[in-house]
């Protein structure tokens, strides 16, 4: 009861959590890669991944079996709690670029002064709190996101969208498509959605047609960034590599900005709620992870261990986001389109032991 | 000693009180008669009028059958055992023993000191019913039955508290309530002793899962046509003898946003006022906490104009606006408090002790500035849109005004993240709290923060699983 989550909260999952992972500071860096052409590097990436996206939940509609359980079925138990030890590894190299950047983002947005790291570390009663709880919560904290997701992007964006000047993408294609393509490569590893879904096979109820939805709520998702993406690169042209933290810099040129003092800053704040749901949910999945390979269940302690390792790996890397940022840009992509990519379509390849539903 | 004195000693030795009344009488043929009761929660009236006078004029011998057919009351028992009558008599009721009989009689006659029926102050409404529940539970279950006549309501009697052994009617409509609800309520305050349950909070203490929760986990109402409608809904409604309000379950947050009157009122104007019920809560409980971290971390957050009408109120003050706030907030609780407790003749002194004094005084002072004390003016004016969540809300401002002014505004928001991520985890004897938003029920979604028209609202809320859902059949042409 505790690990069931609805198709419905998958899809909004999707939808809103794989848009506010990417509004910081992805937009600066595929603007620096690939220039006015950024658009069709996301394009790449969102294609791959939406393509995996489809490949994992039309897998659901072949099994009732948990990723866990096709493995175990397969190989053996041992097998699977090795291959759920690594992605609970995997799940904390996935949270580190989230964490950082929001530290950043935050320090940004929410002061003036620099604060200390302490400040942002009290994030973590909540952090430590949400990955006690199992994907019940996580789909339920997805249900209550979506209108604050909603009305604040609707919000920000419509602020925005009477200062872009769309001549700034002209001429288009001139990039030289290698840069696009090593764009595309260098932001893979804000890709892991397809290992959410992973982790989700199993604990939903699977109908007819859950697979095109879950899909379309991706590519809906992969449509919000590419609107913000080319809202960014409208409002700012070339010099929006040098704009961080894109999502707080896009309404600043809105007429009413200077009357009525920084009104997008509620939104912002509003829509910062639903990042730090999307910055946990990788913690969460990580202690799902850790659970489910070495059999102890108190998720109390696995969270707070997974959140100590965090706040240690970020008391140490503190002062090095763009040394830990160029290692994951240039190393770890190969990390994450095993566990994102290839291992999700290997799945394909476990034993699936068909549906009840069929079998009946 | 005869039988009669027998028994009266058996029940004066034990309820020795002076209160306790023995009534000794004789019928026209000098059979003897003996009522005792408590002094002030018996009607005497009663007494004389239903018992008293027409044994007093029988004329032949009579046993103790005959005695019951005599009595003009409605509300007679027998009675064999002492501490059954012991019992009675404490419970208000009148035991009549007869002369040669060890058998007694057991008389409804508990007529305790209460208010009559009126309206309750905290839930005014402008259109609708205006009657509100009383101290007294059998009025109060006269109050649900005048308004639910349908055989399916069951009411279940149950007694709780060692001492005071406070009765409480479990109210709730078969075949509507879910199946097994009623009995683990039942059984969840059976599974509580305590000495005495003055009032019905004790209760909700008793039936919620979570007691040290800062969240309720239960509704309550003051008014018996939102008591029915609850109950109606597929919830089981708890009422406490001794208090005028009344408890349902489970319960839904969003139950507090919405009061009797939205469903008499005009369907756009309940909506608009739904939102505006959620709006004030969110700046009643976010106003202070902002501000002061606006002032202190981002000063970005307050208009250019506005900010320098602030800065030119608060330069000078000794006070950093953290302080200044708490300060403030500090005065304001302790003048509600104070208005609650003091007497109606000090509360108007009080009232410009509070407002020229500490508000007036205190800005010309240059101790506090004007923002301050209208932001927590507007707050507590906002808190109290949702009368019932107060409890909560003024706790919940506290903490993120502690939180705001020590770490900042995102721990303004972390915090909320923490409240939302909590919230949506809990549950009331099987609903989420926040049902119908997390986990999102569509259905649930046209009597929430939107009040949708009368025949929309065709079945009963899907969360509470009712057994029978349809509680609105239209005709051919209604609702077209």
């Amino acid at each position: 009861m505790e690990n069931k989550i609805s198709v419905r909260q998958i899809c909004f999952i999707m939808l809103m959590y794989t848009a506010v992972s990417k509004l910081i500071l992805y937009p600066t860096v595929l603007s620096y890669e690939s220039g006015r052409d950024l658009l069709f590097s996301a394009l790449l990436d969102f294609a791959v991944q939406g393509v995996i996206i489809w490949a994992v939940s039309f897998l659901c509609s072949r099994t009732d079996k948990t990723f866990f359980g096709l493995i175990e079925s397969t190989f053996g138990n041992i097998f699977a709690r090795v291959i759920y030890g690594l992605f609970a590894l995997f799940f904390i190299i996935c949270a580190v670029i989230p964490f950082m950047e929001q530290k950043l983002y935050v320090h940004s947005i929410f002061y003036d002064t620099l604060p200390s790291l302490p400040l942002f570390l009290s994030v973590m009663f909540f952090t430590v709190y949400a990955a006690c709880k199992g994907f019940r919560n996580i789909g339920r904290c997805a249900d209550i996101c979506l209108p604050i997701f909603a009305i604040s992007i609707i919000f920000i964006f419509s602020m925005s969208v009477g200062e872009a000047d769309w001549g700034n993408f002209l001429p288009v294609m001139k990039t030289p498509p290698a840069k696009v393509f090593s764009a595309s490569l260098a932001t893979v590893f804000r890709f892991f959605e397809p290992c959410w879904l992973l982790m989700f096979m199993g604990h939903f109820k699977y109908g007819k047609g859950d697979a095109a939805k879950i899909t379309l709520s991706y590519v809906g998702g992969a449509l919000i960034v590419m609107l913000f993406l080319a809202l960014f690169y409208g409002v700012y042209g070339d010099i929006a590599c040098s704009r961080q933290f894109a999502i707080a810099k896009i309404s600043l040129f809105f007429p009413a900005i200077d009357l009525v003092g920084r009104i997008d800053l509620i939104a912002l704040y509003a829509l910062e709620i639903v990042m730090l749901f999307a910055m946990v949910i990788n913690v969460q999945m990580c202690v799902h992870c850790f659970v489910k390979s070495t059999g102890y269940e108190n998720r109390a302690v696995w969270s707070v261990a997974v959140n100590g390792v965090l706040v240690i790996l970020l008391l140490t890397l503190n002062t090095k986001f763009n040394a830990v940022y160029n290692v994951w840009a240039k190393w770890m992509w190969i990390v994450f389109i095993i566990f994102a990519n290839i291992i999700p379509l290997l799945a394909w390849a476990l034993k699936k032991g068909g549906r009840k539903e069929e079998a009946k | 000693m005869n039988i009669l004195q027998k028994n009266i000693k058996s029940v004066k030795d034990v309820l020795t009180s002076q209160d306790i009344l023995v009534f000794e009488f004789d019928s026209l043929n000098g059979k003897r008669f003996a009522a005792i009761y408590a002094d002030g929660i018996a009607d005497k009236q009663l007494l004389g009028e239903l018992v008293v006078k027409p044994l007093r004029s029988a004329a032949q011998d009579i046993k103790l059958d005959a005695v019951k057919r005599l009595l003009a009351s409605p509300e007679v028992k027998d009675g064999k055992e002492i501490s059954d009558a012991i019992k009675e008599v404490s419970d208000g009721n009148a035991v009549l023993f007869v002369d040669g009989e060890k058998d007694f009689i057991i008389i409804g006659l508990k007529n305790p000191p209460g208010r009559t029926v009126a309206e309750p102050p905290t839930q005014i409404a402008v259109k609708g019913p205006r009657e509100g529940f009383t101290e007294d539970i059998k009025t109060n279950l006269g109050l649900v039955r005048k308004r639910l006549k349908s055989d399916k309501l069951k009411i279940k009697m149950l007694k709780t508290g060692k001492k005071s052994e406070t009765a409480v009617a479990m109210i709730y409509i078969d075949g509507v309530c879910a199946d097994g609800l009623p009995e683990r309520i039942e059984k969840q305050i059976a599974s509580n002793e305590i000495d005495i349950v003055p009032d019905s909070s004790y209760v909700a203490k008793f039936i919620s899962k979570k007691p040290r929760s800062l969240f309720k986990r239960n509704g309550t109402a003051e008014k018996p046509d939102i008591f029915c409608a609850k109950v109606c809904e597929g919830r089981v409604g708890l009422i406490v003898d001794g208090s005028p309000i009344a408890l349902t379950v489970p319960y839904m947050v969003t139950e507090d946003l919405q009061s009797s009157e939205d469903y008499y009122a005009l369907t756009y104007r309940s909506t608009i006022v739904r939102i505006l019920r959620v709006l004030s809560l969110l700046v009643g409980i976010l106003l202070p906490a902002l501000y002061v971290s606006a002032q202190l971390f981002k000063i970005q957050l307050i208009p250019f104009q506005l900010l320098l009408k602030i800065s030119s109120s608060v330069s000078g003050l000794p006070l950093s606006p953290s302080i200044e706030m708490f300060l403030t907030l500090f005065i304001l609780e302790v003048l509600i408090e104070a208005s609650i407790r003091m007497p109606n003749y000090v509360v108007l002194a009080m009232s410009v002790v509070g407002a020229l004094v500490l508000g007036d005084t205190a800005v010309k002072a240059g101790i506090i500035s004007t923002p301050a004390i209208i932001i927590i003016a507007f707050s507590a004016i906002c808190l109290y849109t949702t009368p019932d969540l107060v409890e909560t809300t003024t706790t919940l401002r506290w903490i993120f005004l502690i939180l705001a002014g020590s770490i900042g505004p995102f721990a303004v928001v972390a915090f909320s993240a923490f409240i939302l991520c909590y919230l949506v985890t809990e549950q009331s004897y099987g609903v989420p709290l926040m049902a119908p938003f997390a986990p999102l029920i569509k259905n649930d979604l046209y009597d929430s923060m939107v009040k949708a028209n009368l025949y929309k609202l065709k079945n009963r809320p899907q969360a509470f699983k009712a057994k029978d859902r349809v509680r609105l059949k239209t005709g051919v042409n209604n609702g077209k």
